[in-house]
């Protein structure tokens, strides 16, 4: 069951790669939220209810529900344009994607290490460098943002790698970076959305001292 | 020989529940389920006319399309029974049997000199380029995890026990069925109801072509659905007895007919330009399949 959810996250991913408007992406990010519910709650042995509260909250209250809506918000609010426009073409960014995932089971393949749930791994890595690749290739900040929780989602899934056990002090350290970045940049973006009509990264190579 | 039978069964009502399908998803009461078949063989009692600028290779294409098509339904097993022809190795033999009528209907269609054809011919051609490895990668990984190669014995000892092999059968259906989609220029790549000839790619190869070639077209088209439902059905019917699995077969087709339809009336299609990363999206879903098969070998993590 739990490597059928994995295979899910990673299709969730070239879906990404592929996604052409920015209500796409906020959709797939929820549906990853709570894909990882279902992941922390298959996996978890031993769970204590202070825990179980508190990755309900972190993964079905933020990742599926609060920032989904919030950045609904600021997609109307600053009136973005609907298309993600992306710097490379989808099609490459497709490839890109499937060569990332594939050069990240060749890569944790070759490790031995039995305290290491390797498929976990490989959905950690893969998810990790394809945010990664989503912020270098995105045009739009919102998109920057977006790319930060999917790399999010893969520390996630990562710290579920190394143990069974769901250390709280990660949880609350994701949360806060979640919230945090969501916040900041949302109330930035809706700064700058005052001042210039287009948002993307080229004017902030503009700005001066 | 089994499954030759159910597979023109199959083919003769498949493309009516389509049409049927779209026609009562939009309201109207549309034609009858054996009306497809009725205009294949209408368009078998005429002529045909050639124009005068196509060489040989024109009148010899759609025989080929044809025979090639039917060449590929021998070869689908059923169950436990074999394909007529049957040997290690047939589903490459398959597939480029297949890609053997597709060349010929693409040079018929170059060889009409028309600007139109020629556009839709090098889509067609670009679209089975990105279909292929998908198919490969797919039937590749099926026949590492059985240990066989051919349709048969692959399709007769896979057993789907646990929840990854589930995974993978679903995610393997999804594949095929949008190959069938690709191969037969259905709709999120191709619209069979427009006829602008700019965003046209099977249709407007056809222009051409009428009577009894038309004919010879069109019902290779059906049969095309039928032998991709029959290869999705064998993923599922491994070890069923046959009363099952012959009832399974036309519960399986009719579903699929009826949500092809359901997906064409509701779904718009693709961008042109979108045609080809949604098509190399298959190529990646088969290579997740690919590593889940090996996963499952325990060759790899």
């Amino acid at each position: 069951m739990i490597h059928v959810i994995l295979i899910t996250f990673l299709i969730t991913l070239f879906y990404m790669a592929i996604a052409n408007r920015m209500l796409t992406y906020i959709k797939i990010l929820a549906f990853q939220g709570l894909l990882l519910f279902v992941i922390v709650f298959i996996q978890l042995n031993e769970i204590n209810t202070i825990n179980l509260i508190l990755i309900l909250l972190e993964t079905i209250v933020f990742k599926s529900l609060a920032v989904p809506i919030f950045l609904n918000f600021i997609l109307k609010r600053n009136k973005i344009t609907r298309e993600a426009e992306p710097f490379v073409p989808n099609f490459v960014s497709l490839i890109i994607t499937t060569v990332i995932i594939v050069f990240t089971i060749l890569l944790v393949n070759s490790i031995n290490d039995p305290y290491l749930d390797k498929i976990f791994f490989i959905v950690a890595l893969s998810t990790l460098f394809t945010g990664v690749y989503i912020i270098v290739s995105r045009r739009k900040i919102l998109t920057h943002v977006m790319g930060y929780l999917v790399i999010e989602n893969g520390v996630f899934i990562l710290s579920l790698a190394v143990g069974s056990e769901m250390t709280m002090l990660v949880n609350i350290g994701i949360m806060l970076d979640i919230f945090v970045s969501v916040l900041v940049l949302g109330i930035f973006m809706n700064r700058i959305g005052n001042t210039f009509e287009e948002m993307s990264v080229d004017n902030l190579t503009n700005l001066k001292d | 020989m089994l499954s030759l039978i159910l597979i023109v069964l199959a083919s003769i009502f498949f493309t009516g529940i389509i049409i049927r399908t779209k026609s009562i998803a939009s309201g109207r009461k549309g034609p009858g389920i054996l009306q497809p078949i009725k205009d294949v063989i209408r368009l078998f009692k005429k002529g045909a006319v050639y124009s005068n600028t196509t060489s040989f290779v024109f009148q010899i294409a759609p025989t080929i399309y044809f025979a090639s098509v039917v060449m590929a339904m021998l070869m689908v097993p059923f169950g436990q029974s074999k394909g007529l022809i049957s040997f290690n190795g047939d589903f490459i033999f398959f597939a480029y049997v297949l890609a053997l009528g597709k060349f010929f209907s693409i040079i018929g269609a170059m060889d009409t000199g028309s600007s139109f054809e020629g556009m839709g011919a090098s889509r067609e051609a670009l679209y089975s380029m990105f279909a292929e490895p998908a198919f490969f990668v797919l039937m590749g990984s099926f026949a590492l995890l059985t240990g066989h190669t051919s349709f048969q014995e692959i399709f007769s000892t896979l057993h789907i026990g646990s929840y990854l092999s589930y995974a993978l059968a679903t995610l393997a259906t999804f594949v095929l069925v949008m190959l069938a989609m690709i191969e037969n220029s259905r709709m999120p790549i191709d619209d069979p109801k427009t006829h602008l000839e700019l965003t046209m790619i099977h249709e407007v190869m056809i222009l051409d072509n009428c009577g009894f070639d038309l004919g010879l077209i069109l019902s290779a088209g059906y049969i095309k659905f039928a032998i991709y439902g029959a290869l999705i059905i064998n993923l599922f019917i491994g070890m069923v007895p046959y009363e099952y699995a012959i009832a399974a077969f036309f519960v399986i087709q009719i579903l699929m007919a009826i949500s092809i339809g359901l997906i064409e009336s509701f779904i718009a299609r693709f961008r042109m330009s979108h045609n080809t990363q949604f098509i190399f999206t298959l190529t990646s879903v088969s290579l997740l399949i690919f590593f889940g098969v090996l996963m499952i070998l325990g060759k790899i993590v």
